[in-house]
């Protein structure tokens, strides 16, 4: 499973990041850093932070390596 | 001290202050900012979008009881505990729990109730040619959806809204004239949420209230009883008077642009997403967005100290000719920038995908069922804030059929 962030929607509002914060994170400019993969142990997580974001910009592939 | 750029003032505690005047035009014509009664007003689009996300700012809605003499009370000491301006790892805990209740994804389910409701309203008063929008649809509208979501009984809609009204007046100007009205609706409230609250222990039903309940009774400590009441009457206010408001400023936008009425009405599915968004950018309920400077920090060539208040003015910033082409029309079929009428950052609207999608609704059945639409002369508005729309809304139409 991976996750992408559509950087054209994105607008770093930062709720994945406080959904999932050990995935999403701003950075000190207020712009959003991620990371692709995740274990199934954070899958919750990862599941609230894509309902959460306002421009629906988080996008998860279920069958990448 | 380095000498601070000599700007213009706007009186946004003045009544008759308006956001859409030839004066704010040409403030933000003249400068990037202007100075007001509390704090500064940020005008134009690309200072709104950098400081709106900014990490060096808070959520600036704090003071704002005690900026007009409140500073204590049963509304006090609800608003300085609502999610609205609690910061860190606060805010951060109890947005986390209640984010994902507030889901495309939950909302969906709900759009055919959202239809029936507005049929059914339309239906009362179509044949009569009139009506008085604020109180017949706008009001019973947003009331008896945010009863269907809390799950609370649906006849009970004009009490709620009634209380929901009062404390709406205390993000308002005139706060303190009626703070004696609105600290009583906060404890009839309070007292109202305890009862919901009981009732979903005994008997859970699955909606976004029993999942609240849930999130604090299944993890002792995570969402206080306290805290889940005061999230509650946050709902109940939040969730009505601003789909009321913004339904009826929706309303008089397009009433005036009928051909983009009519676009609406020719192809409903296409464009009602885009009738929301055009009718947030060029009227919204929350005509500021409020921030507050959490460090002195140099921004352009201002100097903006700790503990500033910054307005960020919402209309202003989505009609800046600057970022948008014919700002003032709304253009269906237009592609805009996104507008910050749903404020942004962390603290950015919980509710706005129950508000796209019930507006969206609310806008299109009315487009469908009704042409030449017309406000009434005698409308009355609140004045411009965190939070205006109108007070009373006569239209005239002719039925579609």
């Amino acid at each position: 499973m991976k996750i992408t962030v559509d950087e054209v929607k994105c607008q770093s509002h930062g709720l994945c990041a406080i959904s999932a914060p050990d995935h999403f994170e701003l950075d000190a400019d207020g712009k959003l850093a991620y990371q692709e993969t995740f274990d199934e142990e954070h899958l919750d997580a990862i599941e609230d932070a894509i309902d959460s974001c306002p421009l629906q910009a988080i996008i998860m592939d279920r069958d990448a390596p | 001290m380095a000498t601070q750029p000599t700007t213009l003032h706007l009186d946004i505690s003045n009544a008759y202050f308006r956001m859409d005047s030839e004066e704010v035009r040409k403030t933000r014509d003249a400068h990037w900012y202007a100075r007001t009664n509390w704090g500064i007003a940020v005008l134009r689009y690309e200072d709104s979008s950098a400081l709106l996300k900014s990490p060096l700012l808070t959520q600036g809605s704090a003071k704002w009881p005690a900026q007009h003499g409140v500073v204590e009370g049963h509304f006090d000491e609800w608003w300085q505990k609502t999610l609205l301006v609690l910061e860190g790892g606060e805010h951060n805990r109890i947005r986390r729990l209640v984010n994902p209740a507030f889901s495309p994804r939950r909302i969906a389910p709900l759009h055919a109730k959202f239809q029936d409701l507005a049929d059914g309203l339309v239906d009362e008063w179509i044949e009569d040619g009139r009506t008085e929008f604020a109180s017949r649809f706008a009001a019973p509208y947003a009331t008896r959806i945010l009863c269907v979501l809390l799950g609370i009984d649906e006849n009970d809609w004009k009490k709620i809204h009634e209380l929901a009204s009062t404390i709406g007046l205390g993000l308002g100007i005139t706060i303190q004239e009626n703070i004696a009205r609105i600290d009583q609706a906060i404890v009839e409230l309070t007292a109202y949420a305890e009862s919901l609250v009981r009732s979903r222990r005994e008997s859970p039903k699955g909606d976004i209230l029993s999942t609240l309940v849930d999130a604090r009774d299944e993890d002792a400590g995570k969402l206080s009883d306290k805290e889940l009441i005061n999230l509650i009457i946050l709902l109940i206010f939040a969730g009505i008077d601003t789909t009321r408001n913004q339904l009826a400023l929706s309303v008089e936008a397009f009433s005036k642009q009928p051909d983009q009425w009519e676009k609406l009405a020719s192809d409903p599915e296409r464009y009602s997403a885009a009738a929301v968004e055009e009718a947030l950018r060029v009227n919204p309920i929350g005509r500021w967005i409020s921030r507050e400077a959490a460090e002195t920090f140099q921004y352009k060539e201002r100097t903006i100290e700790k503990g500033t208040t910054l307005h960020l003015f919402t209309m202003t910033s989505a009609t800046d000719p600057a970022a948008f082409d014919d700002p003032d029309r709304i253009d269906l079929d237009a592609e805009r920038s996104p507008h910050f009428a749903f404020g942004g950052g962390l603290h950015h609207c919980l509710g706005h995908f129950v508000a796209r999608a019930d507006i969206g609704v609310a806008l299109s059945t009315l487009a469908t069922r009704l042409t030449d639409l017309r406000v009434g002369e005698d409308a009355e508005w609140l004045p411009d804030s965190g939070n205006t729309g109108a007070v009373v809304l006569p239209i005239t139409f002719t039925s579609r059929s």
